[in-house]
């Protein structure tokens, strides 16, 4: 009797259950951890896009090549934020590049992380726009003209066959950038995936995963930066373009989400001892945030909503609205997959008897606050970049000629 | 000769720049000792090893501590060095009537080692210092040299704390451990040689389980033969936390 009121009560407690070794209490991955990753993943993202009008050709997306450009450098600044704000001790991370150690992933990373950053995103960015800052260099006024001045770096030729040559090496840095891309968010996936010791991490087509989640965020938030910043500056949307974004979003989601669940039917196959605390964490704890979140509001009811959006017959206006819906929907997908992957990787105990509990603080370095400014900073910097380097006179040329074509175009 | 576009030259000076801040840094901050014999700095060693020597050693006590040396030999603290408890004493060897070496005697000390934690290992002494004989000295009851229980243990639980708190919570909380286990006599005052011991088959769960077992009503009733099949119910089931799965 006793016992039928006690473990009712017990069970309703959110806390723990089974058996969970006592330093797996406490997860030591934080929500910063969560963050880390899906910062990355957008940056790769939005590179990949911006690839593909300087690689690819895709002319279509050519409005939004030099704002994914930016977008990719402002999400950058802040990705490695989260990693030192969740170290005891970050004002020693610097030692990593002095003295890494070649065995470690984590140290390499930084390797990687600069490559990204310097040679590929601010070389490319700088080459692209560095006709722009001449000029800019020679019409300002006062402190700003010194101030593009000295981002010429004394470079001020902009002859024809100066500026040929700058679209030339920027080509040659975008496809170089490619794979370092895939490097960058490949890398972050590597890290979870050959952690062996841990089941839910531990497969090779983690990486791959990761890759194309990155791909998906970065195409979502290029749309969404396009639409908000279209909107804000009360101009015309190349409808073009955004049914472009729609139909690689469409695409990277199938691949995405034909991966995951490749991974998950291979996992209930392989049905190794694992499985029965993994089955029962996503039933319980990773319900929320795997099944409903992540898988059906968002993946299945985006792509459903792009399919019907791009192939339907629908107004521009009703189309675009489905298309921002989305774009956020994917947006909170992905975050979910990184919280899935981060977080559901420690919910179960290694004795694989038992499930902890994460507990989300608000205050404090590893609290929910600390996690929005992380996330709206790369907002902030993306607004100061496109006020120093606007990326908007070559979608004036490109909304004229929009503007022109849509008359006659149909979708 | 071709000209070098105007722009690669700053792009090259700043590649220098940052190459050459790299190896700068390198040299200034990376000490030079550093992965001479592995990935750390091999002047540490040296380091460590002039560090002034402040243990002397269970070896340099027992020379004139003799009678505690012999009592400790055979107790359960036997492998315990004196300094774990008594503190550093490498002054005390030098000049032993002018450094007297601490010895712990409030209750904050043994709980170190024996207050209840469930990783240590089942069966080593773990009390709850708080339900403990609470605001008496360790000392008072347990010799620390020859830790000896002043009586046998009431229950189980003094020693296999983890076991009892997991069987607490769980639908066989009511059920005494000797149900399952059988206890050779003295175990609880000599553990290391009178055994306890576990069930070997099938039989021990059925007992309550077994379909049409009058044992125990509310227990859950199965065909032990054919739900088991090969295993052994433990290969699945945690028998004292059974509901875990």
């Amino acid at each position: 009797m006793l016992y039928s009121i006690i473990f009712p009560l017990l069970n309703s407690m959110p806390g723990l259950s089974g058996y969970v070794f006592p330093n797996e209490y406490e997860l030591h991955w934080s929500i910063l951890i969560v963050i880390y990753p899906y910062l990355t993943g957008l940056v790769a993202g939005a590179f990949i896009l911006a690839s593909l009008e300087r690689v690819f050709k895709v002319s279509a997306l050519k409005p939004i090549y030099r704002l994914s450009l930016l977008t990719a450098l402002s999400f950058m600044i802040i990705a490695p934020l989260p990693l030192l704000a969740h170290l005891g001790h970050p004002e020693r991370s610097f030692e990593m590049f002095l003295t890494p150690h070649t065995a470690s992933a984590m140290a390499m990373f930084g390797f990687v992380y600069a490559w990204y950053l310097m040679v590929v995103l601010l070389l490319e960015i700088w080459f692209d726009y560095r006709k722009d800052i001449v000029i800019w260099s020679n019409e300002k006024k006062g402190i700003v003209k010194y101030f593009y001045k000295l981002l010429t770096l004394g470079a001020t030729d902009i002859s024809e066959k100066a500026v040929a040559f700058d679209h030339k090496i920027g080509r040659v840095i975008t496809i170089i950038g490619i794979p370092s891309a895939f490097l960058l968010h490949g890398y972050v996936g590597f890290i979870f995936g050959s952690i062996k010791a841990n089941p839910w991490w531990s497969s090779v087509l983690i990486p791959i995963v990761f890759l194309f989640s990155a791909i998906v965020s970065g195409i979502a938030l290029m749309l969404l930066v396009y639409m908000i910043t279209s909107m804000v500056r009360w101009t015309t949307m190349s409808m073009k373009c955004l049914n472009k974004l729609a139909e690689f979003l469409l695409y990277a989601m199938l691949i995405d989400f034909s991966l995951e669940t490749l991974d998950f039917i291979h996992r209930l196959y392989e049905s190794e001892e694992s499985i029965s605390i993994l089955s029962e964490m996503i039933s319980s704890r990773l319900f929320i945030s795997l099944i409903i979140t992540q898988i059906i509001i968002g993946s299945l009811m985006p792509m459903l909503g792009l399919v019907f959006a791009r192939f339907g017959k629908l107004p521009d206006e009703l189309r675009r609205m489905i298309y921002f819906i989305s774009a956020i929907l994917v947006q909170v997908g992905i975050f979910s997959t990184r919280w899935n992957v981060v977080i559901g990787g420690q919910l179960f105990s290694k004795s694989l008897r038992g499930l902890t509990t994460y507990k989300l603080d608000i205050f404090g370095i590893e609290g929910l606050l600390v996690s929005i400014a992380l996330l709206i900073a790369p907002i902030g910097i993306l607004w100061v970049l496109t006020k120093i380097l606007p990326p908007w006179n070559e979608m004036g040329k490109v909304q004229k000629e929009v503007a022109k074509m849509s008359a006659t175009e149909s979708v | 000769m071709s000209k070098i576009p105007q722009q690669i030259i700053p792009i090259v000076i700043i590649l220098m720049i940052v190459v050459g801040s790299f190896i700068a840094a390198k040299n200034i901050f990376v000490p030079s000792s550093f992965g001479e014999q592995g990935h750390f700095r091999t002047e540490a060693i040296q380091e460590n090893m002039d560090l002034e020597q402040v243990y002397a050693g269970a070896d340099a006590c027992y020379d004139c501590h003799d009678d505690v040396a012999e009592i400790k030999s055979d107790s359960y603290h036997k492998g315990l060095s004196c300094e774990v408890c008594h503190g550093p004493a490498s002054q005390h060897v030098e000049a032993p009537d002018e450094f007297i070496p601490d010895a712990p005697r409030g209750r904050g000390y043994c709980p170190l080692c024996h207050g209840y934690n469930p990783s240590r290992p089942s069966g080593f002494p773990q009390i709850n210092p708080e339900r403990h004989n609470p605001g008496k000295a360790c000392m008072s009851c347990h010799d620390p040299h020859n830790p000896l229980l002043p009586h046998a243990p009431e229950e189980c639980s003094a020693c296999h704390q983890e076991i009892a708190s997991v069987k607490i919570v769980s639908h066989h909380a009511t059920l005494p451990c000797t149900q399952c286990h059988t206890i050779e006599k003295g175990h609880k005052t000599s553990p290391k040689f009178s055994k306890a011991h576990k069930p070997i088959d099938n039989s021990t769960c059925a007992y309550c389980h077994e379909k049409g077992s009058t044992i125990k009503k509310a227990a859950p009733k199965i065909n032990v033969e054919l739900h088991s099949d090969r295993y052994l119910c433990w290969d699945c089931h945690y028998p004292h936390y059974p509901e875990a799965f």
